[in-house]
């Protein structure tokens, strides 16, 4: 199997900077939960719910000084092409709901929330490569859906390098047969809140892969915008005719 | 997860609304309509089919049908159900009652026959639902969503020998998507395929009301699940706690005659539902998102 063409095209006819279709949607579920948002990138299917800043159920989550971020995650079994019944305990799991846990300590203003949790409820209905990059950003859309304050958007992409050259936003395919950066980045900044790599990429190809990853985060980061002034938009226009 | 939803006398002024004749629902539904709902179809992809059912308080339910191509003679059941409940462990017993029922009711009453490729191989159905939230008892929710998941599966088409009893071959299907057949197109004519459904009844004073909300099921004298296959109540018919979060004082015994009324109610108002469902599936347009 070809996976980057002499011509320049990978599997699904894109270029190597060019990231696959992505929509996603805030407000999916107005009436059970206080933020929520679902996300498409490629086919890579999210749906995400935010509960809180809540009294927490248990004293012991409590910090007198910041908001706890709870990640649940759920990966539906037929979420793959081939059904897998999978267990939350899975190691996979347990390590990608950290990352997302402590990644959003960071952007979100906790301090703000002290003696709080913020519960975040994340289903994943279908993966196909870039499934934390996927729940970072469908994250992001919740929190800002719940009037959380952020510092600014957390937009997520991963690139891979196939031989010599950096692919960017990499499908499943792809994902199984390159090693696969997936970073968050802050807003139109050049900060990262997360940086994960499974594998090696040779030190000094790093940086071209790390620059098209960010230039693809901002990008990302543009759609996500659009959505939430679209949003936004119907929101205050209700408000006006009321 | 409330421990307490209403307040004594809220619990004394529903009990009393509710058991008149005919009852008064705090949403101004007569005793046999369900809540509002909202569906679609067909959203999934990577599954033969696909459902989710949202409705207005926010409880929804998606779900999922995969196919295999099995050995049948390997197989114990060609169906297989999963449930998973947002917020609740998979081993806890809410979650496996719920599986028990579905299980139960789809392995009983389901034309397995049509699902058999040829004598020796069959397609394995996986039935995957998750609740992604839920505040009354969720299982007609679930059953409903699965109805209309079955309903819109499609199966790829065989294009090899269906008789394979003297020469061992694998089955091989079409390429083509556009052949592929939903499974009530196997029927013979004359017959439709109209996967089995559960609803559930709330039990108080003499009345008995469907789709019981969260708050109605606080005050119930007890619950009945129905199930309906073939236009027609079936077994098994059980009793349960529908406050299944909470203790639920007024909770008694079962006058059996409530039961032969809760059958005909269901021989009465069921094969609406049923109608309704099919006609969310025909109006349903075939974007291929849910949102």
């Amino acid at each position: 199997m070809e996976l980057y063409s002499p011509e320049g095209l990978r599997l699904d006819g894109r270029r190597w900077n060019e990231i696959r279709n992505f929509e996603c949607r805030i407000n999916t579920h107005p009436n059970s939960s206080d933020g929520s948002s679902y996300i498409e990138q490629g086919n890579t299917k999210v749906i995400c719910m935010v509960q809180g800043p809540m009294e927490p159920t248990l004293r012991s989550q409590a910090n007198a000084n910041k908001a706890t971020i709870e990640v649940n995650l759920a990966v539906a079994n037929f979420s793959t092409l081939e059904r897998k019944k999978r267990s939350k305990s899975e190691k996979r799991m347990v390590e990608m709901k950290t990352t997302l846990e402590r990644t959003f300590e960071q952007s979100v203003m906790c301090n703000l929330y002290p003696r709080t949790v913020i519960q975040i409820d994340l289903h994943v209905l279908s993966q196909d490569g870039g499934l934390l990059a996927g729940l970072t950003n469908a994250i992001t859309l919740a929190l800002i859906d719940a009037g959380v304050a952020m510092y600014d958007y957390v937009a997520a992409i991963t690139a891979g390098l196939h031989d010599q050259s950096p692919l960017l936003d990499l499908n499943g395919l792809e994902e199984l047969d390159m090693s696969t950066l997936t970073i968050g980045v802050i807003g139109k900044s050049e900060k990262l809140s997360l940086l994960m790599l499974e594998d090696k990429i040779p030190l000094d190809r790093l940086e071209s892969v790390l620059a098209i990853a960010i230039a693809g985060s901002h990008k990302i980061r543009d759609l996500m915008d659009n959505e939430v002034r679209r949003h936004g938009n119907i929101r205050s226009s209700k408000l006006v005719n009321n | 997860m409330s421990k307490m939803i209403l307040s004594p006398a809220e619990r004394s002024y529903l009990y009393d609304s509710l058991t008149q004749a005919p009852p008064i629902r705090p949403d101004s539904r007569t005793d046999h309509q369900f809540r509002p709902l909202e569906a679609k179809t067909s959203f999934l992809p990577g599954s033969n089919g696909s459902a989710r059912i949202r409705l207005m308080d926010g409880s929804e339910c998606i779900v999922s049908v995969k196919s295999k191509v099995v050995l049948s003679a390997l197989e114990s059941s060609l169906i297989e159900c999963d449930i998973d409940v947002s917020g609740f462990r998979d081993d806890s017993n809410f979650v496996s009652n719920l599986k028990f029922y579905l299980t139960n009711l789809l392995q009983h009453n389901f034309p397995t026959q049509y699902l058999k490729l040829t004598s020796r191989y069959a397609f394995k159905l996986f039935i995957d639902c998750i609740v992604i939230s839920h505040s009354s008892y969720p299982l007609s929710l679930i059953s409903l969503t699965t109805y209309l998941a079955l309903k819109t599966t499609r199966l790829p088409l065989l294009v090899s020998d269906v008789n394979d009893e003297e020469v061992a071959e694998q089955p091989t299907f079409s390429d083509d998507w556009d052949n592929a057949k939903y499974i009530g197109d196997f029927m013979k004519d004359g017959e439709v395929f109209q996967p089995p459904i559960f609803i559930t009844l709330g039990v108080i004073g003499p009345n008995l009301i469907f789709d019981p909300s969260t708050e109605e099921e606080q005050v119930l004298e007890n619950g009945l699940i129905v199930s309906f296959y073939g236009n027609k109540v079936i077994t098994p018919i059980s009793n349960i706690n529908l406050a299944t979060n909470s203790n639920n004082s007024n909770f008694k015994g079962l006058n059996r005659s409530l039961i032969t009324k809760a059958m005909a109610l269901g021989n009465k108002y069921c094969p609406a539902v049923v109608k309704a469902l099919d006609t969310l599936i025909e109006q349903d347009d075939e974007e291929g998102t849910i949102f």
